[in-house]
């Protein structure tokens, strides 16, 4: 009797550390997931460099010079957020905010941009108002002197214009530059 | 610590490598990395080869050529309808002062419009192949 309790006791202490193993094999078993969430890491070390692409195709703009302005475009192929040129700026400063040198560069364009907006657009007007006086056949000395101070002042505001998209551009590019990676 | 180094890397290849477009009033100009190191001036004579400079990335290829077959050839529509108008002024002016014939001045602005076309056509190229170049650069 003792002896068929005794067994019993040691199947049952078997069974157990039989269960006991498993479930240790089952701990162990985790290593196994760590490691295979370690290789899940391995992609998530992989996945910076997508994520990378990914945020330079939906964030990184640039711009595309159209008829003395300029639009701001999102992607490769993506959407116009915004035009720039003739006393616009399409708030470039704040769309470019994530990125402190892209906003000092936009700052600089924005004073270029409005000096060549402003000095071009009066040479345009003397231009004009000299062509007119011209037209009208009136012997006026004026007439050529307001034609040549006109012009001049366009290629003096176009200069401004120039310099202003020149830093435009920079302020593009180290917005890019500065896309979470 | 390999990740820092990987990371490092990343920024000193956009650093060095990523291009920008920028427009002077004689032609356009491409500079290279944050030492904005001037890569190639596009005028309107000599042929450039944007093509080579995007190389590596075959989109950005696609667009360069896109812009080399557009661009000189647009600068050189609107300079010949200005020469035209240019010579058909000098022409009426020499003796009796006539005005330009409107067909002249008519072929001048088709010809102008459509150069302007094609340049617009190739910078919008130009400004897809700089940003497909800086997107494919090694991260």
């Amino acid at each position: 009797m003792k002896s068929r309790i005794f067994l019993a006791l040691l199947i049952g202490a078997f069974v157990t550390a039989a269960k006991a193993g498993a479930q240790t094999v089952g701990h162990a078993a985790s290593p196994v997931t760590t490691s295979e969430s370690g290789a899940a890491g391995i992609s998530g070390r992989n996945a910076p460099a997508r994520d990378s692409a990914r945020a330079y195709d939906t964030q990184a703009l640039r711009f595309e010079s159209r008829w003395g302005g300029a639009d701001i475009i999102r992607g490769g192929k993506g959407p116009v957020i915004g035009t720039v040129g003739w006393f616009r700026d399409s708030g470039i400063e704040k769309l470019l905010e994530s990125s402190p040198q892209a906003v000092t560069e936009a700052r600089e364009f924005k004073s270029e941009n409005f000096r060549g907006s402003l000095i071009g657009g009066l040479g345009a007007l003397t231009v004009v108002t000299g062509a007119i006086i011209t037209g009208n056949s009136s012997n006026n000395a004026s007439s050529p002197i307001l034609i040549v101070a006109g012009a001049g002042a366009m290629f003096w505001g176009a200069q401004h214009l120039n310099r202003g998209f020149s830093a435009l551009s920079r302020a593009l590019w180290y917005y890019n530059r500065d896309l979470k990676r | 610590m390999a990740s820092t180094l990987e990371v490092g890397a990343q920024e000193r290849t956009y650093e060095e490598s990523a291009l920008r477009l920028d427009s002077g009033l004689g032609g356009l100009r491409i500079f290279r990395g944050v030492s904005d190191s001037l890569v190639l001036s596009i005028g309107t004579v000599r042929r450039v080869d944007v093509a080579a400079l995007v190389a590596s990335s075959p989109k950005a290829v696609s667009e360069a050529k896109v812009f080399e077959g557009n661009y000189r050839q647009g600068v050189w529509t609107a300079a010949a309808g200005l020469a035209v108008w240019a010579a058909a002024f000098g022409i009426d002016h020499i003796g009796t002062n006539h005005p330009v014939p409107f067909g002249i001045t008519a072929t001048t602005m088709v010809l102008v419009t459509y150069g302007a076309m094609r340049i617009d056509t190739a910078k919008r190229a130009l400004s897809k192949a700089i940003w497909w170049y800086n997107r494919d650069l090694k991260r």
